[in-house]
């Protein structure tokens, strides 16, 4: 490893019955994950707008996770469900613009799944970093911070 | 020509009996290749209306025009197939009843116009299960094939030279008939989810935004392509996603009124390879 | 005989602009769109076109501008401004409507402000003129008073010649004059003759229209209906436009800092006139087209004695429903008389 490595900057939409208790049992079990992820907690997958990534991305997230219940474990029986539709379609949407697919990352994590949020925390951590700073993203907000040319 | 005349009749026909209160169809417009939307009121008006191969705009979303249809009286409306979905969608999303729409309903190839058969939507449904039965084998465009081919940075700079020309004047979004939202997602401030400023960040997002909205409820009449004033090729990312609905979900915008939105209804056992 | 500039000159002269420290701007094809967009070199100009498809005003008024910075503290806040660019320009093969429209914006720009944005970037910029010797259909500026080789707003003027191997040259300002200067000596005495200007039909009776839209029962006509039922209410007319001059101040950022921008905005939109309580005094499609036409032929003239309109005939042109300025004012030309 380089003495300088990059510390990716990455937002996790998660839901509150099933990721967020599943990172909170990470905590209580007192596993060791990568601190780069910042956690929005929310009621449902379902409430998770691509709005929500986009913001994410325009405000210098170098990577999104999203994550809620299982297929079938959903507090409100289906909002993952639609959940998942909707980032199958952003996903390839962001492919065809030429998004790395990488950037943004879906799992599903139930609240018995401490461990598998704080693997997953460090893998996509990992990934990210792998992948570097999301300079074409940062190059569309320097833009916009930048004076006009002509 | 024919075309044009028995519609002419059957137009005046059904106004002077008052069994619509308008047609929306086309006229000439300010050059020999144009044509422009109009609304006829009167019998006498009808015979302004022109049809050919010409008359591309799809003229549906005049349909969700604020009052046109709250008195519950009926309004007639040229379209071709791709229009028949998009007011399929409409009654679908319960922009309008289909009671109240009569459809002219034509379609060209070359510079040949024929009629097509029936008034109601649902006369449409087989004509427009054969044409989602085709779509597959319609070759692809070659610009989106190349995109296609390009690797994610080629079409990332591909897609930010187009959208660097975008001047946020929201034609795309104007002339969609799918785009009736009281109030766009770029007009919310409270948040204010993506920029409004014209820059490339702001490009960005509102390109993105747009085609994230019409997956799955756009049937590519080209009312965006062609509305747009830097000419940023609107069609290929509305092709593209319509494509993906297809293959993921098996669904063909606005195949009838009663056709589930593809994003409001799920199946458990769709598949996806990525989700962690 | 009178001074002329060879068109295979133009080379040099790019040279010599630019080794004098000024941008070279001029019309350029690109694969999608026409525009004035900076050129390097004679071979970057493209002289065909009867107008570009975007005109001159974004050079001047950008679609998106940052003003200042502004950082929020516990007891102050913190403000950078953004100045003005400060390079000179030279903007070559302009056309005549285009520059007009820039001496008509220049009232509204210096009325009760005074805009530096835009004056800055005209105090520096040089206007060149080339006279249109084409012009289609939805061409109009001699419905407007003017002409194809109009001199307003602009510092030079060219003729292309007969033979088309290049241009008169007739200085207009100082400022061009300065410009021309630089490359006094690229210029030679001809008696090359002057293509003939080119022929743009009177489109309507502008002063019957002004009679009409100044009369004020005809603010309720029904005509203003009937009119713009097709319109669908985007922007493109006002942003190609090179005079509309709307513009929208947002803050982009969040609730400790960010940047106070200057966006296009347009009467044609629903939420221009919207107010924070829901209500809209201009609620319908007819009320914010009659706005538009009002403003360019009746309020702006009032107030600052120029129509707001240079004639390009963009708006016509583009609108994805074939509508336009010259159609409303023909119709009212007939309801006129």
């Amino acid at each position: 490893m380089s003495e300088q490595q990059f510390e990716p900057n990455i937002i996790a939409f998660v839901c509150t019955y099933c990721t967020y208790a599943g990172a909170d049992l990470a905590g209580t079990s007192r596993l060791k994950y990568a601190p780069n992820v910042r956690i929005v907690r929310l009621p449902c997958t379902g409430r998770i707008s691509p709005m929500f990534i986009l913001k994410a991305l325009q405000k210098g997230a170098d990577g999104v996770l999203v994550s809620g219940c299982h297929p079938g474990d959903c507090h409100f029986t289906h909002g993952n469900y639609h959940a998942r539709r909707r980032w199958m379609v952003f996903r390839s949407l962001l492919e065809f613009t030429g998004i790395s697919p990488e950037r943004v990352k879906y799992s599903w994590i139930s609240a018995a799944e401490g461990s598998k949020f704080a693997d997953l925390i460090n893998s996509v951590t990992e990934d990210i970093r792998k992948l570097g700073p999301f300079d074409q993203y940062q190059q569309m907000i320097k833009d916009a911070q930048s004076p006009a040319t002509l | 020509m024919i075309t044009q005349e028995k519609y002419r009749t059957t137009v005046k026909e059904l106004l002077a009996s008052d069994s619509v209160k308008m047609v929306i169809g086309y006229k000439p417009g300010s050059t020999p290749d144009r044509r422009r939307p109009l609304f006829i009121r009167s019998s006498d008006d009808a015979d302004q209306l022109v049809l050919d191969s010409t008359c591309i705009t799809n003229l549906s979303g005049y349909l969700v025009a604020e009052g046109l249809l709250s008195d519950e009286k009926r309004v007639g409306i040229f379209l071709r197939p791709e229009g028949i979905r998009s007011i399929n969608i409409l009654a679908a999303e319960y922009q309008l009843n289909m009671d109240q729409i009569v459809i002219f309903g034509f379609d060209s190839t070359g510079r040949e116009v024929r009629p097509l058969e029936g008034r109601h939507s649902k006369d449409f449904s087989a004509l427009l299960s054969d044409i989602k039965e085709n779509s597959p084998q319609i070759s692809k465009e070659p610009l989106l094939e190349s995109i296609e081919r390009m690797n994610e940075q080629e079409r990332f700079d591909f897609w930010q030279e187009e959208f660097s020309r975008c001047i946020k004047c929201y034609a795309c979004r104007q002339a969609c008939p799918m785009c009736y939202c009281r109030r766009c997602i770029v007009d919310s401030n409270q948040p204010q989810w993506v920029n409004t400023s014209s820059h490339t960040l702001g490009n960005f997002e509102w390109n993105v935004v747009r085609a994230f909205h019409l997956s799955g409820r756009c049937v590519q009449c080209g009312n965006c392509d062609r509305a747009c004033p830097v000419n940023i090729p609107l069609r290929l990312i509305n092709q593209r996603m319509a494509e993906m609905v297809l293959e993921g979900f098996d669904h063909f915008a606005g195949l009838s009124p009663t056709q589930e939105p593809v994003l409001a209804s799920f199946k458990k056992d769709d598949t996806e390879t990525f989700i962690l | 005989m009178t001074r002329i500039l060879l068109s295979d000159k133009l080379d040099n002269c790019v040279e010599r602009w630019r080794s004098a420290g000024m941008t070279v701007i001029g019309p350029v094809q690109g694969e999608s769109i026409s525009r004035y967009a900076v050129v390097e070199n004679g071979a970057g100009f493209d002289f065909g076109m009867i107008l570009p498809d975007r005109s001159v005003k974004e050079l001047f008024f950008p679609q998106t501008e940052p003003m200042l910075r502004y950082t929020i503290k516990k007891s102050e806040i913190d403000t950078a401004d953004f100045p003005p660019p400060q390079e000179k320009r030279i903007i070559f093969g302009a056309r005549a409507c285009d520059a007009s429209g820039l001496a008509i914006d220049d009232s509204l720009f210096g009325w009760d402000y005074k805009d530096d944005f835009w004056f800055h970037r005209r105090n520096e910029s040089v206007i060149v003129t080339i006279a249109c010797t084409k012009a289609d259909d939805f061409c109009m500026c001699t419905s407007l008073d003017l002409a194809p080789d109009s001199t307003k707003g602009c510092d030079v003027l060219l003729r292309p010649l007969e033979n088309n191997r290049g241009w008169q040259v007739e200085e207009i300002t100082d400022r061009g004059r300065e410009a021309f200067a630089v490359i006094a000596d690229l210029l030679q005495e001809s008696s090359d003759q002057a293509a003939p200007t080119a022929v743009v039909t009177e489109k309507f009776n502008l002063d019957a229209c002004v009679t009409w839209l100044q009369n004020p029962e005809n603010f309720d006509s029904k005509f203003w209906k009937e009119i713009s039922m097709r319109c669908i209410g985007c922007a493109s007319c006002t942003y190609l436009c090179p005079t509309c001059h709307c513009f929208d101040i947002q803050d982009e950022g969040d609730t400790y800092s960010g940047i106070r921008r200057k966006n296009w905005d347009s009467c044609s939109f629903a939420l221009f006139t919207m107010h924070t309580s829901g209500h809209n005094p201009r609620s319908t499609q007819s009320a914010r087209w009659r706005q538009r036409i009002m403003h360019k032929f009746n309020y702006f003239p009032g107030k600052f004695s120029v129509n707001s309109c240079s004639g390009c005939g963009r708006c016509s042109r583009q609108c994805p429903v074939d509508m336009g300025i010259t159609e409303t004012l023909q119709e009212i030309s007939k309801l006129q008389s």
